[in-house]
This record gives structure tokens, sequence and C-alpha cells, in this order.
């Protein structure tokens, strides 16, 4: 393939959202409204590893510890950013290079999850070539 | 068209959020925000809203403490919300002046849908809360009929009662309230014959029951 040919087309990043809370979705879609297509799933509806290497989001948003885990070995394959965020502790963390990284100090926002997953998408390049 | 107001008392900023935002594409309500009791009270006062949605763990004392505060105060019909719920969470939510009880997990649609309910004048609460609900109510009348029967037993006996209930045995007892075993063990008999109950553990149970918020029907089972 030549330079010439290859058409690059900037494409929307697709962020899951796993949850037994679909309003955590809702924060999640608000605060990436313009530069992602957040997508909301219920969690504990199978295998989600499985079900995200199907779905190739460029990031995914957790509440439970079962499926960060399960994201976990999609995000280490796939380079997709892995935050974790625990509604109950009003924390945020972000899976990075194999390790989890708290992000906040007292009290999860919706913009630190912006900011975790707008950076990570953009490290990993959201203009993919077609 | 007046747009439904509602307030959000979460100190979650993500469950406000998310509220906001579901909320957002509807145009009949209008959101604001509170992340304590103090800012909750100042919301009330200022905008009047129509609903509140309160937080089970709202500071500084908890969503039902701030219903039973602010809801003879105040026309906002009151929703308290939260992660983990039982029948005796609810049935204090609801007793604190609350109109409606919502777990968390809740769906955007039903949340809508709860909203709207409310506006109509009805009491949101799920069908799983509902059993809850009347669970908890008949727990409090069989504790009502557990209280009436403690009347029969004379203040010593609810002495000894009492620190049987919290695992003391004969000896223990005597040593505590500076009587003989012997007196005790008639004591015990008194009690278990007045509150026709067969044997220690069942007027344990019995005891806390009635002065201590333990479910009522398992005393039943054992009585």
């Amino acid at each position: 393939m030549t330079a010439q040919a290859r058409t690059v087309e900037p494409t929307v990043p697709l962020v899951a959202v796993v949850s037994r809370y679909p309003l955590l979705a809702e924060a999640v879609e608000g605060a990436l409204e313009g530069i992602a297509d957040v997508r909301a799933f219920p969690a504990g509806q199978g295998d989600t590893s499985a079900f995200l290497r199907l779905l190739q989001p460029a990031a995914v948003v957790v509440d439970s510890t079962e499926d960060a885990d399960a994201a976990g070995d999609f995000a280490l394959e796939s380079g997709a950013t892995l935050v974790q965020v625990l509604l109950r502790e009003d924390r945020i963390r972000l899976l990075h290079a194999g390790r989890w990284q708290n992000l906040s100090d007292g009290s999860a926002s919706p913009e630190r999850i912006r900011s975790a997953v707008a950076a990570g998408i953009y490290l990993r390049g959201y203009v993919s070539e077609r | 068209m007046r747009r439904t107001r509602i307030v959000v008392a979460d100190a979650g900023q993500i469950f406000r959020a998310g509220v906001k935002h579901l909320l957002g594409h509807e145009s009949d309500f209008e959101v604001f925000e509170a992340s304590s009791f103090a800012e909750l009270s100042e919301i009330l006062e200022a905008r009047e809203p129509d609903i509140a949605i309160v937080d089970l763990e709202l500071p500084p004392s908890g969503g039902v403490e701030a219903v039973a505060r602010l809801a003879p105060l105040h026309e906002t019909r009151m929703i308290v919300w939260g992660f983990d719920v039982t029948n005796d969470v609810v049935l204090a939510a609801v007793t604190a002046g609350a109109k409606g009880f919502l777990q968390k997990e809740i769906s955007p649609a039903g949340f809508i849908r709860s909203l709207r309910g409310v506006v109509r004048g009805e009491a949101p609460l799920s069908r799983g809360l509902a059993t809850l609900m009347i669970d908890a109510v008949h727990g409090l009348e069989q504790r009502d009929r557990v209280r009436e029967r403690a009347v029969a037993l004379s203040s010593r006996e609810r002495e000894v009662l009492a620190l049987v209930a919290g695992g003391a045995r004969n000896r223990q007892v005597a040593q505590a309230l500076s009587i003989s075993e012997f007196t005790v063990k008639r004591h015990m008999q008194n009690i278990l014959h007045k509150l026709d109950l067969p044997s220690r553990r069942a007027a344990g149970l019995f005891y806390r029951s009635a002065f201590e918020s333990v479910g009522a029907a398992e005393m039943e089972r054992t009585a």
C-alpha cells in the first residue's frame, strides 16, 4: 500500500461502560460529550473479557472489581484505557502498565474520568487507519 | 410549561452528574445539586423544588436524618435513594417523611418514570423494596406484640433477662445483680412461664426483639 493510497479518517473512539449503575454511564457520557461515543452495558452479563474483545473499545469504565479484573486482561492485550470507578468509596483508579493507580484523592468526579479516558484515547491515537 | 424542579442531594459527584445528564435530555425537568445537608437545606429554601432525591449517606448525618429534619418544613416530596437497602432502612426513611425509596441501580428509564410518578402523587418503590417495606411493617407489628408481653415482667426480671440476652450465665447474672444463683434460676423460671417461652435462648431472642432491633420473626420461630 502506497502512502497516497492510504486513507486516514478520524473516527470517534468508543468507550464502554460496564456497570451495575446505569447512572454512572450517564455521568461518563456527559463528561465525554464531543470526545467519545459512550455505550453502557450492564455488569454481570457473562464473560466481560470476551465481550470487550469483540467490541474493541478504546477505553473501558467499570465499577466492580470483578469487571475490573476481567477488563484488565482485555486492556493489557489491546492497550485500551481502563478506569475503575469505586462508587461506594468515591474513588477512581486507572490501570497503567499493568498496575492500578489511584486518580482521585477522596472524590471521584466526572472530570477526572474524562481526563483519564481522554488522555488514554489520545495517547493511543484516536485516528485509525482504514 | 412549568418544569419539575428536582434537587439531587448526594455527596457523590458521579450520581449527581449522572442525574443531571440524564434529565438534561428531558424538557420537563430542571435539576439542582446539593452535596450536603446544608446545601440541600439552602436549595429547599431558595428554589422550592418539587422533588428532592436524598442519598442515604448524605453528609453529615445521613439521608434519613435529613428527611426527618427537612420534610416537616417544606412541601418538597423527598425520595431517599441508596446502595444497600434493608427493610429497616426503608421503613426508617418512610417514617422520617420520605415519599419513596429508590435503589441506585435504577435504570434511566425507571428513574424518569419514578420522577414523573412522584409529580402525579405516586410513591416510588421498586417491587423488591415494596416487599422489604411490607416485611418491615410486619416486623414492627411483631415487635409491638412482643413489647406488650414484656409488660408482664417485673423490673428485676427484666434486668435478669437483659443480662441473659447478652450471653451471661446464671453465676454472672448473680454476681452482676448481687443475688444468689438460686434466685437467678427462680427469676428465669418465672420469665419463661410469664412469656410462655421454652428456653433461655428463646428468652434472649425475646429480649432483643422487644428492646433491640432484631427481627421478631426469629423469636417467634424459636418460641
